[in-house]
């Protein structure tokens, strides 16, 4: 478990960030769950993780906030998938200006989402 | 003691209005601290709730994802859902705890799609939820029916959709507007079929939020529209209208032209702007012919129309409304001529001396 690559998930929706916990964890990875974006910038700080997902909209530090101090801050290349609502368009284009590598619309299927974690983690 | 009886002679020998003024301050001095007793007791009653909730939340998230990782293949339903089954029934019994499991449900199935997001409706078959909300159908108070369909459209259930559309026509208009959204939502165009049915109005924020609904869609196959725009309901024809130019529907185009002889101004108005958006050319001989009898807007509205569809056969018509006494009409005959035969409108520039006439000229024949 201790060679197991580690993900931050940045997710304000407890219920979501279970549900990905539980099935990305089934799949070897290590995830380490943030509620808020301000949560997310100190656990990818400590844990130095392999892969970050974020949601857009957060409490204190938006998904884009986030996705800024990684690459502009910490000049890490970290790969970086962002979930975004319906309506948040504009905002998915800003992630993948600020340097997101992917994005998933929600509603999205969980198995999706393992399929795009493991592209990234090739 | 001693300071007792001062304060009691003090009182006694006050003048009437001092002792009124004492009184007063007592008992509203009295009055504050019963209510920040009773606001601190609120408060404390208010924060525990949120507590309980969160408890219950995190236990119900559990059991959820514990429910949609433990299925197994070769039991539609195995012992550990069967239990987590058991045990969410026997808690949706209270209305507290159920509040808690559907929003919990919610929570997680706005979130995702596929196959867990209809497990997650599964579960809200199995566990009796649905029985509940059906129930709020029946209730004698509005909001409660209007949250019952809410539920039933958050969670994707077109079972009970012959239920939902008995309400299609309910004297409150909130859950005549969830009966739409649930309707929309779930069945998507088919579910306009509502508006065979519909005897009430469709208020314009109705009809912005019907067309947002369906525009969320991939699929733009709409159905046939042709009757709803022959509707007696005349926010049907209105609304059948924003579908035709949306979803620009060609096919529809007799039954815009009749539009145009409709008892109401505004839909007639609209007529034009739809026939002018699908380009039926057949529309301007029938406005040209009738043009004397329109109201001005509906003028406007046909030379808006000669915007985009004029000929050279509407030289003569242009021509004769180039001195029209509206302005708006003035302007749009002289800039059409001069789009159209630009000769023309160069030979025109004494045609009148008419002060707006001049001033227009002048205007298109520089810009």
């Amino acid at each position: 478990m201790s060679d197991a690559k580690k993900i931050v998930l940045a997710e304000d929706n407890s219920t979501l960030s279970l549900l990905l916990k539980f099935r990305l964890e089934k799949e070897g990875y290590k995830l380490h769950i943030a509620a808020d974006g301000k949560e997310a910038i100190e656990m990818i700080e400590q844990h130095n993780p392999e892969l970050i997902l974020t949601d857009i909209m957060m409490p204190f530090i938006s998904g884009l906030e986030v996705i800024s101090h990684v690459r502009n801050k910490l000049n890490k290349q970290t790969p970086i998938i962002v979930f975004s609502a319906a309506g948040q368009e504009e905002m998915v284009l800003k992630a993948f200006n600020l340097g997101a590598n992917d994005f998933m619309g929600k509603p999205f299927s969980p198995n999706e989402l393992v399929i795009r974690v493991k592209r990234l983690l090739r | 003691m001693e300071i007792y009886h001062y304060l009691l002679y003090y009182f006694e020998n006050s003048p009437t209005i001092i002792q009124i003024v004492w009184i007063a301050s007592c008992v509203l001095f009295i009055s504050i601290l019963i209510l920040i007793v009773y606001l601190k007791y609120l408060r404390s009653g208010l924060r525990k709730n949120e507590k309980t909730v969160i408890e219950y939340q995190k236990e119900y998230e559990s059991d959820l994802i514990t429910y949609l990782y433990a299925g197994n293949e070769e039991a539609e339903i195995s012992a550990e859902q069967q239990a987590i089954i058991d045990k969410l029934k026997s808690c949706a019994s209270d209305e507290f705890k159920r509040r808690i499991i559907v929003s919990t449900l919610l929570r997680l199935r706005n979130e995702i799609s596929g196959e867990m997001a209809d497990a997650i409706q599964k579960l809200y078959f199995q566990s009796g939820l649905i029985s509940y909300a059906l129930k709020r159908l029946k209730n004698d108070k509005w909001y409660v029916v209007a949250k019952g369909i809410r539920e039933l459209t958050q969670l994707h259930v077109k079972e009970v959709h012959d239920k939902i559309v008995t309400l299609v026509n309910h004297p409150k208009k909130e859950i005549r507007k969830e009966v739409l959204l649930y309707l929309v939502t779930l069945f998507h165009f088919d579910g306009l079929k509502f508006l065979d049915l519909l005897q009430t109005q469709l208020s314009e924020w109705d009809q912005i939020q019907l067309l947002e609904v369906l525009q969320r869609f991939d699929e733009q196959e709409i159905p046939d529209i042709n009757q709803w725009l022959k509707s007696t309901n005349e926010s049907v024809v209105a609304f059948s209208l924003k579908l035709a130019k949306i979803y620009n529907q060609f096919e529809v185009k007799d039954a815009l032209i009749a539009l145009l002889s409709h008892p109401q101004k505004n839909i007639r108005i609209d007529a034009i702007h739809v026939l002018n958006h699908l380009q039926v050319y057949e529309a301007k001989p029938i406005l040209k012919n009738n043009f004397d009898n329109l109201s001005q807007e509906e003028q406007i509205k046909f030379f808006k129309l000669l915007e985009n569809l004029s000929e050279i056969s509407d030289e003569h018509f242009l021509l004769a409304h180039t001195t029209h006494q509206n302005f708006e009409i003035k302007l749009l005959a002289l800039k059409i001529l001069k789009t159209l035969v630009v000769e023309k409108f160069k030979s025109m520039k004494d045609f009148s001396t008419d002060a707006d006439y001049v001033k227009i000229y002048e205007y298109l024949a520089y810009n």
